[in-house]
């Protein structure tokens, strides 16, 4: 070679790179790299799948930047398990010391740095023997006689099945081990980078003072939808292909507890807590949990009976006539005078704060639910709205009827 | 509620018309009161947004009966749940349709998925609604089946109009509010509300037309393509069967002069045997039956299998596209036989293969016992007319042991 650092041609080229390189960034909120960022706090291994060439590897460069984690790569489908089970290594007396399982080198440094990210590469294209050894690396994070150290922190990436024949599915265990993030690409953010602005995400940050209380509400999300749904707790989907993903078991469940309460102790949106419990027990649990933390949201009816004139019903419809619902059937549980009459008032409140048809459901239940001593409080009468509505609906159904009826 | 200076919006009117359409369809009431109207002269009827806002023009709903404007309510609601915007996103990237007469095609496709099945049963469709029917097309399908069969011509002149609003169609109008705008929905709290609504069909199926209940099965789980699912089921019938990699002390491991004097196994790559048996004798066309034995192929290849080591046995002799196939792909075929799989069965566990494909429509009978062989039936559909025929034959469902695939159009 005889172009050296100091060829005039190459000088020039450098400078072209500099300028190519000079660009600036941009605060943005990232939802994806969020629930990255916390999965990884959490210590949890961590799965992204996405197509080759978006950007998943800048990502995991940038967020060891940012937890400021050497990163350390291995591409799993070009490994042989012996790699992650360890290498036999004959001592001078095997009989009496045993064979001792050497490591591979990118384990010892991990160990001796003591803290890094490890990033294991390609996982879907790694033959069956290579994720059966890495199930201990994942799980026990051993790799041979090595304890890796807990400051390392696990990421892997795997191309998505396409429908090109090649790849293998991740093992169910293997897979159940993982919290699962779809990685794509945004096409904003992408053309803005290119034009020289690349985003500089705004991480969430765990606070101090909201530990015990984030603990407190991942417990009783969880534990308050399994059980009441106890099929939930395991469930092995019934296609090969459903089963290298997300799905429930009480080791994912564990997972989701665990990411809830980083979650809400980081005080991120339910975007990125969607996608992470999601990403961990599977769409349909994932979104069972989310709806059951939705109504734990809900105020709890027996404190707006309590005190129906002071009572902030939500602005959502649907919520709003959840919490009649369950206000009327609060009512109709333990039926008392004082307890009917609360909530009429509740009802007439949600009449004149919000939209009148919400209503009609819960009072004609509730009118139902009166006893022969019980007289018509006077409250009633601000409901006037909701009955002429009720009325003319009635009237629409009667009317529609009688069309159909005179068309046959 | 803005009213601005237009004559002010009839709030009562619109509310006893969502009561109804809530009565009518109570499986949709969660989602209907979800929906935030919102008045404004800039829309023509009623649109939708994509954070579940419900813009509504004044006058529209004091000249529209009240039993029509339940229909609208339903309508708009039906945008949102079945995702129109982020299909009509997704289907105007994929094929590259740009502008907004595109955009109006993907509401007409739209209007034509809810219309045709959503109304009757107490619900007046709307003075003006589209229907496939005026169009010249089937009812019954999808948005993106009904994009591919109309253009904006004569057919359409009369709906120009025409505007659901960008819930509908994926393209943002000016009378949007936008993501940050009042009493928009998330994103997480959209899909938490089309998952209660689905929970709500499939827990009470009764008396929910058969549109919605297919709805609520795919909203979550999609239905995945053959393709995915035949791939996996070999790959994993070919692990099971012990095939692909295993330790071997046969040769000299390649890093064994790293550790003298100890034998390491070194791991081998034995390819698995595949074995495809094709029920030609139904009702299968060439062409799904050709995917699919290429398909297979191309898999057992993927997974380590050289050509040699796929065979395809026909159970019809007639199968000519079996035929062809098998020449062109360079695999042996072996001999023809009878209509009845199980000999198919008997002559492919002659042969000691790892894994055994079948491809057949299932009307056949099975093997009462359960091969060594990782079994995977790639099933084809009958279809309907096949069905009517033998109304009073009973349908044998494969064998619990084998992996079923359902192998269709898509």
């Amino acid at each position: 070679m005889t172009m050296s650092a100091s060829s005039p041609q190459l000088d020039v080229a450098n400078g072209l790179l500099a300028l190519l390189g000079a660009t600036t960034t941009e605060p943005r909120t990232d939802t994806q790299l969020s629930a990255l960022t916390l999965t990884v706090a959490a210590d949890l291994p961590v799965l992204l799948w996405g197509a080759p060439g978006i950007g998943k590897t800048a990502a995991l460069n940038h967020l060891a930047e940012t937890l400021d984690l050497p990163l350390t790569t291995v591409v799993a489908s070009v490994h042989e398990p012996s790699d992650f089970s360890g290498l036999p290594i004959v001592g001078d007396d095997p009989a009496t010391q045993g064979v001792p399982m050497a490591p591979p080198d990118w384990a010892v440094r991990l160990v001796r740095a003591g803290r890094g990210l490890l990033f294991l590469d390609e996982l879907s294209t790694a033959p069956p023997a290579v994720q059966a050894a890495l199930l201990r690396l994942v799980l026990e994070r051993r790799v041979g006689a090595l304890r890796l150290p807990p400051g390392v922190r696990i990421v892997a990436a795997a191309n998505p099945r396409s429908s090109a024949a090649e790849g293998w599915e991740l093992s169910p265990p293997l897979a159940n081990r993982f919290v699962h993030l779809q990685w794509t690409h945004d096409h904003e953010v992408v053309v803005r980078g290119l034009g020289g602005t690349w985003p500089r995400p705004a991480l969430p940050r765990l606070d101090p003072d909201l530990l015990p209380e984030a603990v407190a509400f991942a417990r009783r999300a969880v534990c308050g939808l399994l059980s009441v749904r106890p099929d939930l707790v395991h469930r092995l989907p019934t296609t090969d292909a459903a089963r290298g993903g997300p799905w429930p078991s009480p080791r994912s469940w564990e997972m989701a507890l665990r990411l809830t309460a980083f979650a809400t102790a980081a005080g991120v949106s339910r975007e990125v807590l969607s996608i992470l419990v999601r990403g961990t027990v599977g769409d349909g649990p994932g979104l069972e949990l989310l709806a059951s933390m939705d109504r734990m949201d809900l105020p709890d009816p027996e404190d707006l009976l309590a005190d129906p004139a002071a009572a902030t019903l939500p602005e959502r419809g649907d919520l709003r006539q959840a919490v009649l619902d369950a206000v009327v059937a609060a009512v109709r549980n333990r039926p008392e005078r004082s307890r009917w009459d609360a909530a009429w008032v509740l009802l007439a409140r949600a009449v004149e704060t919000g939209a009148p048809d919400l209503v009609v459901v819960p009072a004609t239940t509730l009118a139902t639910l009166r006893r022969e001593d019980w007289d018509v409080p006077a409250t009633i009468e601000r409901l006037a709205g909701a009955v002429s509505l009720s009325r003319r609906a009635d009237a629409a159904a009667t009317r529609i009827a009688a069309a159909a009826g005179a068309g046959r | 509620m803005n009213a601005g200076n237009s004559p002010p919006l009839d709030v009562d009117r619109l509310y006893a018309a969502r009561l109804y359409a809530a009565r009518v369809r109570p499986y949709l009431a969660t989602a209907l009161f979800a929906l935030h109207p919102v008045a404004s002269r800039r829309v023509p009827t009623m649109a939708v947004d994509r954070h579940w806002r419900c813009y509504v023009s004044p006058a529209f709903v004091d000249r529209t009966p009240l039993e029509e404007l339940a229909g609208v309510w339903v309508h708009e609601v039906s945008h949102l749940l079945r995702d129109h915007h982020g299909r009509g996103d997704r289907v105007a990237r994929d094929r590259g349709l740009t502008g907004p007469g595109e955009r109006l095609r993907i509401n007409i496709a739209a209007d034509c998925e809810i219309n045709d099945d959503v109304f009757g049963d107490g619900l007046t469709m709307p003075a003006g609604a589209v229907r496939p029917e005026s169009l010249g097309l089937d009812h019954g399908e999808l948005m993106e089946d009904y994009l591919r069969q109309f253009g904006l011509g004569p057919r359409t002149q009369g709906l120009v109009w025409l505007d659901c609003g960008s819930g509908a169609d994926g393209l943002d109008r000016e009378w949007d509010l936008g993501p940050d705008g009042a009493n928009g929905l998330s994103e997480q709290e959209r899909d938490a509300i089309r998952f209660r609504v689905a929970e709500g069909i499939t827990g009470h199926p009764g008396t929910v037309p058969g549109g919605w209940r297919r709805w609520a099965e795919e909203a979550f789980h999609p239905p995945q393509p053959w393709r995915d699912l035949l791939g996996a089921a070999v790959r994993s019938a070919a692990v099971m069967a012990g095939t692909g990699a295993d330790y071997s002390y046969g040769r000299p491991s390649r890093r064994s002069h790293g550790v003298p004097g100890v034998i390491l196994p070194s791991l081998r790559h034995r390819p698995p045997t595949v074995c495809v048996i094709v029920d030609t004798s139904g009702s299968v066309s060439d062409a799904e039956l050709g995917s699919a034995l290429l398909e297979v192929a191309a898999i057992s290849r993927a997974v380590g299998g050289r050509r040699d080591l796929v065979s395809v046995l026909p159970c019809d002799a007639t199968a000519q596209v079996v035929h062809a196939l098998c020449r062109a792909q360079e695999i042996p075929l072996i001999g023809g036989g009878g209509t009845d799989l199980r000999t198919g069965f008997t002559r492919a566990q002659r042969m000691r293969p790892d894994v055994i494909v079948a491809l057949t429509d299932g009307q056949t009978p099975w093997p009462s016992a359960r091969p060594l062989a990782g079994t995977v039936v790639g099933l084809f559909p009958r279809s309907r007319g096949s069905w009517t025929e033998n109304a009073d034959r009973v349908p044998v469902t494969p064998p619990a042991w084998a992996r079923v695939v359902t192998i269709g159009p898509r």
